[in-house]
Order: structure tokens, then C-alpha cells, then sequence
């Protein structure tokens, strides 16, 4: 007996070895894109800006590269992070494709996001076509075309945005000639979310265009007579119609994240 | 029983047909008669019984039957030296092997008279051991031959009075060679052999005293003393897999041929080693101080022929156990049993080759030995090529008539490629093969030079041991376990892309140390007591480098740690040996242990939040600069020191008919990694606490031997380590608890040899009770070899064959992230037949050709399989070797057939 109550003991201690986790576990889920919920499929958008027009998009393509769910939302007045920080992504979703944001239909991606059933707090659009730190990357990020009136006055406008060279910044501070990389031009953050990632239900994420061209003042065009001419909005930093409306394309506001 | 002398001609044709051969002279020398008695081919040594050694000499004297397969048949005592001793013996004896007593050449049963002699205190010559064979003998045998765990035992030279040529391929072999044919056929006369089998008990044997190594107490049921015999045939490539004989403890190996093992033990995952203490014959092999991991043990340099024995002890309960000795120790002993020169040649899969020469002089014991190895391997799949050499020399010698000295050398220089890890969901959409590789940089180097000696002697009732030793170790590691994540643009950097996460790790080190005992014995109430007390004491200096390399050119970019370190550990220890009883022994004492710092950090300052604007630090590493341009130097030293005493305790209750009750608690300690070193601030090293009890049996089952053990066990780690995948080394983590189980045994007979072990354990964090990840809560091994002599019998010559099996079952272990890995199975299997001499086997790892993963990691990487970063934990595996096939050709040259 003596023999048996060490073994059984140990035997009866361990049984509960092989159970027990580490810890959250690993998820794999949907992401789907949309436009407005109140926009109409093949139909074109329109919507009133604080600027003072009103705007009619015919057609808005917004390719997004990739998806992500930031475990940690920055502390207003914290350092400058860089533009990614390992360990601290809940998931990720790293296929691209091509968005009718003009639909409110569910638009999936091709591949399914992974990540980790974390509670993530800030969410991530990556408006890149290459990988995000190139230097290079010529892919339409955005799309559009569609006109604008103002009292009597009114243009039809067109543009494509590609976030390249073009959009680099130079440094200011030459001790800090990193300071403004070209993939923080691309990554939209910090979008204000709450939620955890499972296997069971789905993300979608809708852009809304009202908010890219709501202080573009299309008067400002080159070329614009208000005579319904046609006009090309440039793809570079330049003029308050191009910058207002890169600036607004990387708006965390033009973007909501929503699980269900 | 007529004699008929060999014509002339036949002789000389036979001389030098043995002289191509490598047949031992004596050998033919015994073919001039028709009668020969049994000579001894293997020996095991006898150990002292559990307890402090006897206050006074103790002979056990046995008859043993030696069949015609030169196995033991009966064992029968005849004259005692008390139970426990005439069973240590018996215990020893039915592993002998023997050439087999002959009659006009053919095998005959015999029954020959075996004395042991236990010798007081531990060491020293037996009183009537004078006769010229043995001291010719002992003079030879006299070097610790035993290697092993034995103290000191006596071993017969022959069965009779009369000299009998003697073991040459024992340890004790010595000068017994030199014994005539004339005398041999006196002895085989006197045996009598079968059909009349009968006893030469009144004949007064010679005996041949083999002064060897004091063995440590052993601290009950977690202490394994592990002979290697017979288990050597099961398929191992290098000496760490011999740890396996002890139960949880599973290998793996992310970091390829050349590169240390990861060990897991108990719940354990001591990394290369960070929390097990290993030693080679007690010269330490953890690196302190070594930047990929405080503790690092690479134990490629040791050639598994040469190991002798492996003594682990699971826990931190023996007061000799210093540093990292968390999870427990390791030491292997070396010695080598075959005498003569020998020469392996081994071709396995994928270009393997291996050279192997082994050599000992018949007329020293097996502490005598040299070795030399070169490895060569294409690998089993991308970037996996490697080659090593290694050579290993030790002589030991007698010191007087109760001592013994030992001199080692040892050198090793390896050079491998390595593989790493590959992302799961890579492997599945086809991206890489199971064998491939994300980055053909990794791979290393290492070197490993080193010299020791000791000295151990028997002064009055006072054992005195002293050794010093000198290690040199410098080791490259290219590793990229991140792909493309780390290399993030920073405000003071040039705008960059990724680079690449490559790693170009130096380590360079110089170890001087020193370890010395004094065991003391007196007797109270009859039963011997023991106090010993001793010492440890090493340094260490050395340098480390950890820089980034750039994927595409391997030109480095950034340098992570730049560190010089001089290390210090002095430890001390008094360890009581009390036996108030027959039945009832408390083992312990104290351990104290000081560590000392001195770093000289490099690259002290590695950011400035406001850079000068004239002389911007740009992409430097280590920066010479403070806020708006003030300089600094860009070393700082650091030093600091703590003592740590550990205090550890057993106490074991019997044997009764052969079953021991034992626990044991202690405390241990890990030194901490040079780069955590503040200046002053106390030595922040990890403390374990460790306590078990379980239960022994040891003993014979008619002529076979029986070990089990059931023991259950718990350990607290205050600071545990985990290896950090982005930082490339370990780190810091909070407590953790470890709790388990294990079942061993080992049961060995004339023609077996089985071992297997079961391990449990539940390994948690104390502020989550999450598990730990990685340790696998479920080892099941298995060690066979099946050994027996054919029935045909080319040239009168026995053919034995032999047949070894490793088995290797491990359950799903956890990982981050609430992820189990998948359950490990491999099957290993070796055969070999050996005539005379020559020997051939073929082996087989992973005979069941499974394709799995050895290793399996859930972290962040972006190795740029997919559009965009890939920057969430997903699953990564190293692949374990695919089916593999070796054939060895070997001879041995004036040693034993």
C-alpha cells in the first residue's frame, strides 16, 4: 500500500496536466467593406459638405491593402510611435482589394483576417497597393469622379490618388530625417474601436466619401470657371482641393469598424 | 583430457592471421590448450549500497555460472558480506560478460568464484591484495577507471587461483595480459567446467583493487544514476540525447546540427540550458554570461561513446549543485569501455559522413581513453549542411594507495547552417516546403577548447578532492526568427525600408575555475556518519556582440548589445550525511553563493529624444551624445553583487526489501543575464524552491534487475525567463509553478536491457495560472536493447547481434495564445551484429519517416509571404528530421573480440 499511495497521489496531482490554456486563443473571421449605409448600389451619392457644395459622386473606388486591429490606442501627447509596433496587433487582414464606396453592400475581402481573441482598441486602414514601407507604389488608392455645385456655379471633377513620392514630406528637423515616413502617410489611425475578434461573426468596415471631400473647395481648381467644365483633381500635395482631400482620405473619421 | 600441441606451421599461420586480424596475442595464446577457463569481456562495477560507506571493509564473495554464451547463468553467494552488499554485487555481476570457459575449443558452462571487496570509507586497497597479478592489476586499474558513479570496488582477475588471462576489454584489465597459457590452463583445470559443473570455491581467487571516484550521495528518488550499457545501441546522434534516460526531459532543436539543444525539463523550458547545470566529469559547460542565453550549454563537443554514465538530478536538492541548477543538473561522466583502437566509419542520409576513432590502452582502466570525431552532413533539407570535429582525450593514474589523478583535454570546432523557423500558414498555401527555410543567412559557428584535472585521495578517515579546469568558448549565431517585423523607421534614422531581422551574435569567453571537497566519516552508534564540505569557485570573461544585419548583403545596420563582462561565482557548501538508524538517512546542508558583476556596456546610450541638429547621430547604434549634442561616452560599467543561500534537505527511509521512501526539499539559483546588470542594485537572480517525495525499488528479479520510481514533485521559480523571439535572447518574466508526476523504470537481464519513463506536469504563471508555454505537460519515453549471440558460430566465433529501439511520445504542448502543438511520436531503431572485431550496424531515425514538427512557436513575424506586414502571433514550426539511415562499419585493433 505504501507502494501504491506515492504513484496514486502523483498519478491524481497531474492528471489535470493536459488541460488548461495559455491564454486567448486564435481567431480567424471575414472583413467586409461598404460604403454609406445610406447609399444606393448603382446609383450615384449625393451629399452636402461644410463647404458650402453639393456633391455628386458618380463613381468612388477605394482600394484598401490591408486591415488592422490595434490591441492599444494612442495617448494624446505621447511620443511619436513608428508606423507599425509589433505586439501590439490583434489581427490583421493583409489582402487588398478594390471598394465600390459608393454601395452600401457588403464587399468581402478575398482572404479571411487572423488574429488573436484580444481586445482591440483602435483599428487600422491601410491604403497602400505595395508593401507599405516602398518607396514607390503607383496603385489607385483612390478613384473618383463627380460633380460639385455651389449656387449657380458648377464643375464636374475627376481624380485619381496614389500615395507615393508624391506624398512624401521633407523632414523639417535634419537630426530627425525619419520623422515623416512614407507609410504613415498611408496607414489610417488611430480609428476609435472597441471590440474583441472571434471566430464567429465578421468586421466590416465602411468608408464614408462625404467626409474625403466635405472642406475640398472645388473653386479652387485649376481651371475652374464654375461653367461645368471638367477638372482633374492633381495627384500630389499641392493646391487646398488636392491636400484637403488627401488629408480627408487619411481622416479616421471617414472610417468605421463595426462587428457583427 | 589429452593436450595436443598446435603443429608449428598452423600456430604461425594462426599468429599472423590474428595479427591482421587485431586478435589480442592472448587469445591465441589460450588456443595451445584444450582447456581454458572464463575471461572477462565487460564488467559492471559494483556500487556501494544507499548509506554512508562501511567503517570497515566488507567482502561479498559470489559463485557464479557462466554459460556457453558467456552470459551469467546463477549467481549464488558464498560468503556474505551483509544483504545489502552481497545484493550491490549480484547487482553488478549479472551484467558481466565473458568469453566463455572453454573445452578443445568449445564453449562450457563454468562456475567461477567472484569476490567483492568493499573497502572502507569509500577508497582504498583491500587487505590480502598483494599477489603479483594484482598489483600488476591495480596498478593499472588504479586510475579511476570506474569513471562511472562507482567509488571503489574489487574485481576479480580471475575465477581461480591461478592467474586467468585477464578482462582486456574491462577497465581492470591491466597486466593480467601478460599471463601465460601455462597458467591459464592451470585456472581452467581448476574450474572443472560442465558437464560437472562445479565450484572452485576453496581455491583462494586474486583480486585486483580498482581505486575509483567517490559518488555523491544519492538524494532519493530524483537523483538518477544512469549507466549507459546496453541502451547505447538505441540510435542517438549526439550526447544530449542521452539525457533522455532521465524521465521529462525532451529535446529539440530549432537552430540546427551545430547548435545546442533546447531542453525541457519537469516543466521546464531551460532553453540551451539556462536552468539545468551541466558538467562533464564536474567541469561546468553553461556558459554564464553568454549574450544568446546566461547559462548556455552546448554539449556537441562530447563524443556519446565516451560517455560512461549520466548522473541527473532533478531538482535542487544536493548541496554541490551551483548555478542554473533550477530544473536540476546533469553530469556525464566519461570513460571508455572498450579497450584497443578502434575506428568507426559512418555514411548515413543526405551525406552524411562520420569518422570516429576511439582508442584506450588494455592496461588502463576506462578513465584512459582518447577519441576523435569528424562530422560531415548535407542536411535533410534547405540550408541544414554542418560539420564538426571534436577530440577528447583523458588519462587518469593513481596517486599512492588511496588516490587518483585525472588529466582531460578536449577540443571542438563546428560549423552549420540552419534552417530556423517557417511560418505555418507559408508551409500550407505552398509558399515553402516542410524542410525549407525563410533565410539561407542563418547558421554559426562554435568552438569549444578546454583542459581540466583532479586530483582525489584518501587521507586518514578525510576524502579530499580537488579540480581545476580552463575553458575556452567562442560561438557565432546568425538567426532571423522575425523576418522583416523589427526594423522600424525611426525620427533619427535615414528613411528606410525593412531590412531584416538577422541577428549576428558573438559570444567569446574565458572560464577558470576550481572546485574542491573534503568528506569527513566517523561513526556513532555504529553507523556511519559523513560531513562534507567544499567549494566552487569559477570566472568568467568574456564579450558579446548582437548586431542586425541587413537581409539582402548581411552588412550589418545596427547593433543591439555591444557588452564586456567579468563574472564571478564562489560557492560553498557543508552537506551532512546522518544515519540515526539502519533504516532512516537525512542528507543536506548549505549553500551559499556569491555572484559578482563587472559589465562594461558598449553601447550605453542607443536613442537621444532631442538630437543636435549640426551633428545628428543619423543610423549610429551607439551614440556618443546627449539632448541637443552634449557628449557622453557611449560605454558605461556597471557592477554589482548578491549572495544567495540555499539551503536543501532529504531524508530517505530504508531500504526495506529494496523499496526506499524518500523527500527532499532545496532551493536553487540562477544567475541573471549580464545585460540586466544596474549599477549597486542588488543581483536580480532567480530563486527556485523545490520540493518531492516518492518512492524507490531496486532490486533483483531472479537474474535480472529491476529500478522503478514514482515520484511527485513541485517547484516555484520567483523570476522565470522566457525567450523573447524579437529581442533574439531571454527575458524577464513573473513566477511561476510547476507541479508533476513521473514513473521510471529500468529493468536489465543477460540479454536485455529495457528503460521507460512517464512524466506529467502543469506549469502555470502565479499571477494568471495560465500555462506556460511551450513545456510539453507530457513526456513518455522509451529505451530497449535486446542483445544475444547468434546460433551459428562463423569460425568457432559467437556472432552477437543486437537490437536497440528509442521511442518518443509527447502530447500536445501549449502555446501562446491558448494553441496546443501537435503530439510528437518517433520511432528510432538500431541493429548491429558483431564477430570478433568487426562490427557493422545500421540505424534508423525516425523509422515511421513522420513528418512533424519538432519544434512549434506562436509570435509575431513577416517573413513577406503575404501583400502587407503580417504582424499578429501565428503558428511557426521547426521540421523534425525526416527518416534517416545509417550504416557503420567498425574494427577494433588489440582489444578484446
Amino acid at each position: 500500500m505504501r507502494r501504491l499511495a506515492p504513484v496514486a497521489l502523483a498519478l491524481i496531482a497531474t492528471t489535470s496536466s493536459c488541460v488548461g490554456s495559455t491564454g486567448s486563443e486564435v481567431v480567424d473571421f471575414p472583413v467586409f467593406a461598404a460604403g454609406p449605409v445610406d447609399s444606393v448600389a448603382g446609383s450615384p451619392y449625393e451629399f452636402d459638405t461644410s463647404a458650402g457644395y453639393h456633391v455628386r459622386l458618380d463613381r468612388a473606388v477605394l482600394h484598401i491593402g490591408g486591415v488592422y486591429l490595434n490591441r492599444s490606442r494612442p495617448v494624446q501627447g505621447a511620443q511619436d510611435t513608428p508606423c507599425v509596433l509589433p505586439g501590439v496587433y490583434a489581427a490583421e487582414l493583409t489582402s487588398g482589394m478594390d471598394v465600390d464606396v459608393l454601395s452600401p453592400a457588403l464587399q468581402r475581402f478575398p482572404a479571411p483576417a487572423n488574429g488573436t481573441a484580444d481586445r482591440a482598441l483602435a483599428g487600422e486602414v491601410w491604403l497602400t497597393g505595395g508593401r507599405v514601407d516602398a518607396t514607390e507604389d503607383s496603385t489607385p488608392i483612390l478613384q473618383f469622379e463627380g460633380a460639385a455645385s455651389r449656387e449657380s456655379l458648377s464643375w464636374r471633377f475627376e481624380g485619381v490618388i496614389t500615395i507615393g513620392t508624391n506624398r512624401q514630406i521633407t523632414p523639417s528637423d535634419p537630426a530627425t530625417p525619419g520623422a515623416n515616413p512614407l507609410c504613415k502617410s498611408r496607414i489610417v489611425t488611430p480609428i476609435p474601436i472597441d471590440l474583441t475578434p472571434r471566430d464567429s461573426g465578421a468586421l466590416v468596415v465602411r468608408a464614408d466619401p462625404r467626409v474625403w471631400f466635405d472642406l475640398v473647395d472645388f473653386d479652387q481648381l485649376e481651371g475652374a470657371q464654375g461653367q461645368g467644365e471638367l477638372l482633374v483633381v492633381p495627384d500630389e500635395l499641392e493646391g487646398q482641393p488636392a491636400t484637403t482631400l488627401f488629408q480627408s482620405l487619411r481622416s479616421v473619421s471617414a472610417y468605421d469598424f463595426v462587428w457583427q | 583430457m589429452p593436450l595436443t600441441p598446435p603443429r608449428p606451421l598452423s600456430r604461425l599461420a594462426a599468429l599472423l592471421l590474428a595479427a591482421a586480424l587485431g586478435i589480442p596475442a592472448v587469445a591465441l595464446a589460450q588456443g595451445e590448450e584444450s582447456l581454458s577457463a572464463p575471461v572477462v569481456l565487460s564488467r559492471v562495477d559494483a556500487h556501494y549500497p544507499e548509506g554512508p560507506p562501511p567503517a570497515r571493509d566488507v567482502l561479498s564473495v559470489l559463485l557464479v555460472t557462466v554459460g556457453v554464451d558467456g552470459s551469467v547463468e546463477e549467481v549464488a553467494t558464498a560468503e556474505s558480506g551483509g544483504k545489502e552488499y552481497d545484493r550491490a554485487a549480484r547487482e553488478a555481476v549479472i551484467q558481466w560478460r565473458f568469453r566463455p570457459a572453454q573445452r578443445d575449443g568449445q564453449p562450457v558452462r563454468a562456475r567461477i568464484r567472484i569476490p567483492f571487496t568493499f573497502p572502507a570509507g569509500g577508497v582504498g586497497t583491500a587487505p590480502g591484495a598483494a599477489s603479483s597479478a594484482t598489483v600488476s592489476a591495480s596498478s593499472s586499474a588504479a586510475a579511476p577507471s570506474s569513471g562511472s558513479a562507482s567509488a571503489s570496488v574489487l574485481v576479480p582477475a580471475s575465477a581461480s587461483s591461478a592467474p586467468i588471462p585477464a578482462p582486456s576489454g574491462s577497465s581492470s584489465s591491466g597486466g593480467m595480459q601478460s599471463a601465460t597459457a601455462g597458467q591459464a590452463a592451470a585456472a581452467a583445470k581448476a574450474l572443472q567446467p560442465d558437464p560437472a559443473v562445479r565450484a572452485a570455491e576453496t581455491q583462494a581467487p586474486q583480486q585486483v583493487v580498482i581505486v575509483g571516484r567517490s559518488r555523491p550521495p544519492s538524494r532519493g528518488a530524483s537523483d538518477f544514476q544512469i549507466e549507459l550499457g546496453k541502451l547505447r545501441e538505441v540510435p542517438r546522434k549526439n550526447a544530449a540525447e542521452m539525457l533522455q534516460l532521465a524521465p521529462g526531459i525532451l529535446l529539440t532543436n530549432e537552430g540546427g546540427e551545430g547548435h545546442a539543444h533546447q531542453v525541457f525539463l519537469r516543466g521546464f523550458d531551460a532553453r540551451e540550458g539556462q536552468d539545468i547545470e551541466f558538467t562533464v566529469g564536474g567541469v561546468p559547460i553553461n556558459e554564464a554570461g553568454n549574450l544568446h542565453g546566461n547559462g548556455h550549454a552546448d554539449t556537441h563537443f562530447i563524443i556519446p561513446e565516451v560517455v560512461h554514465s549520466l548522473r541527473v538530478v532533478e531538482g535542487p536538492f544536493d548541496p554541490r549543485q551551483g548555478n542554473f541548477a533550477v530544473a536540476g543538473s546533469a553530469d556525464y561522466e566519461l570513460g571508455l569501455d572498450r579497450r584497443g583502437t578502434t575506428v568507426k566509419y559512418t555514411r548515413g542520409s543526405y551525406g552524411t559522413d562520420r569518422i570516429l576513432l576511439l582508442w584506450g590502452p588494455r592496461s588502463q582502466g576506462r578513465g584512459t581513453f582518447g577519441a576523435a570525431e569528424l562530422f560531415d552532413t548535407a542536411g535533410f533539407g534547405q540550408n541544414r549542411d554542418a560539420r564538426r570535429g571534436s577530440a577528447m582525450g583523458q588519462y587518469e593514474g593513481k596517486l599512492g594507495d588511496k588516490g587518483a589523478w585525472r588529466l582531460t583535454g578536449q577540443g571542438y570546432s563546428a560549423s552549420y547552417h540552419s534552417a530556423g523557423v517557417l511560418r505555418e500558414d507559408a508551409y500550407r498555401r505552398g509558399l515553402v516546403g516542410f524542410y525549407d527555410t525563410h533565410d539561407f543567412r542563418q547558421g554559426g559557428d562554435a568552438s569549444r577548447f578546454s583542459i581540466a584535472g583532479d586530483l582525489e585521495q584518501t587521507v586518514d578517515d578525510m576524502r579530499i578532492r580537488q579540480q581545476v579546469y580552463v575553458i575556452r568558448n567562442a560561438m557565432r549565431m546568425r538567426k532571423n526568427y522575425t523576418g522583416f517585423l523589427l526594423d522600424v523607421q525611426e525620427p533619427l534614422q535615414n528613411p528606410h525600408a525593412q531590412r531584416g531581422d538577422g541577428i549576428d551574435l558573438q559570444v567569446d569567453s574565458w572560464t577558470l575555475g576550481a572546485r574542491g571537497s573534503s568528506r569527513s566519516r566517523t561513526v556513532i552508534g555504529g553507523l556511519p556518519q559523513e560531513l562534507e564540505v567544499g567549494y566552487s569557485a569559477r570566472g568568467d570573461y568574456g564579450s558579446g556582440t548582437q548586431l542586425r544585419v541587413q537581409s539582402s548583403n548581411a552588412v550589418p545596420y545596427g547593433r543591439d548589445t555591444d557588452v564586456e563582462y567579468s563574472l564571478g561565482d564562489i560557492g560553498l557548501y557543508g552537506d551532512l550525511n546522518v544515519r540515526p538508524l539502519s533504516w532512516l538517512t537525512f542528507r543536506g546542508g548549505l549553500r551559499g553563493d556569491l555572484f559578482t558583476y563587472n559589465v562594461l556596456d558598449r553601447c550605453a546610450q542607443d536613442s537621444v529624444r532631442q538630437p543636435s541638429r549640426t551633428d545628428p547621430p543619423g543610423d549610429a547604434s551607439c551614440l556618443d551624445q546627449q539632448d541637443f549634442g552634449r557628449y557622453r561616452d557611449p560605454t558605461q560599467r556597471a557592477s554589482t553583487s548578491q549572495a544567495a543561500l540555499l539551503p536543501r534537505a532529504s531524508v530517505i527511509v530504508g531500504p526495506f526489501h529494496g523499496m526506499s521512501l524518500s523527500s527532499s526539499w532545496g532551493e536553487g539559483v540562477r544567475s541573471i543575464d549580464p545585460v540586466y546588470i544596474s549599477q549597486d542594485l542588488g543581483t536580480p537572480f532567480a530563486r527556485v524552491r523545490a520540493w518531492e517525495s516518492g518512492v524507490t525499488f531496486g532490486g533483483g528479479l531472479g537474474n535480472t534487475h529491476l529500478v522503478s520510481r514514482a515520484v511527485f514533485f513541485r517547484t516555484h521559480v520567483e523570476r522565470d525567463l522566457v525567450f523573447s523571439e524579437t529581442a533574439g535572447r531571454n527575458t524577464l518574466a513573473d513566477g511561476t509553478t510547476r507541479t508533476g508526476g513521473l514513473l521510471s523504470g529500468r529493468w536489465s537481464g543477460s540479454w536485455f536491457d529495457q528503460n521507460a519513463n512517464v512524466t506529467m506536469v502543469r506549469s502555470t504563471f502565479d499571477d494568471t495560472n495560465l500555462l506556460v508555454p511551450y513545456v510539453p505537460d507530457l513526456v513518455v519515453r522509451y529505451d530497449g536493447s535486446v542483445y544475444h549471440d547468434l546460433p551459428w558460430r562463423p569460425a568457432g566465433r559467437a556472432v552477437r547481434a543486437t537490437v536497440g529501439t528509442g521511442v518518443t511520445w509527447v502530447g500536445h504542448r501549449p502555446l501562446p495564445y491558448g494553441q496546443r502543438s501537435d503530439a510528437l511520436f518517433t520511432v528510432d531503431l538500431s541493429g548491429s551484429l558483431a564477430w570478433r572485431n568487426y562490427e557493422v550496424g545500421v540505424a534508423a531515425t525516425n523509422l515511421l519517416n513522420r513528418r512533424y514538427r519538432l519544434g512549434e512557436f506562436n509570435y509575431a513575424s513577416d517573413f513577406q509571404t503575404e501583400a502587407q506586414p503580417t504582424l499578429v502571433p501565428v503558428r511557426h514550426f521547426t521540421a523534425g528530421p525526416p527518416r534517416m539511415l545509417f550504416l557503420t562499419l567498425g574494427v577494433n585493433f588489440g582489444g578484446s573480440e
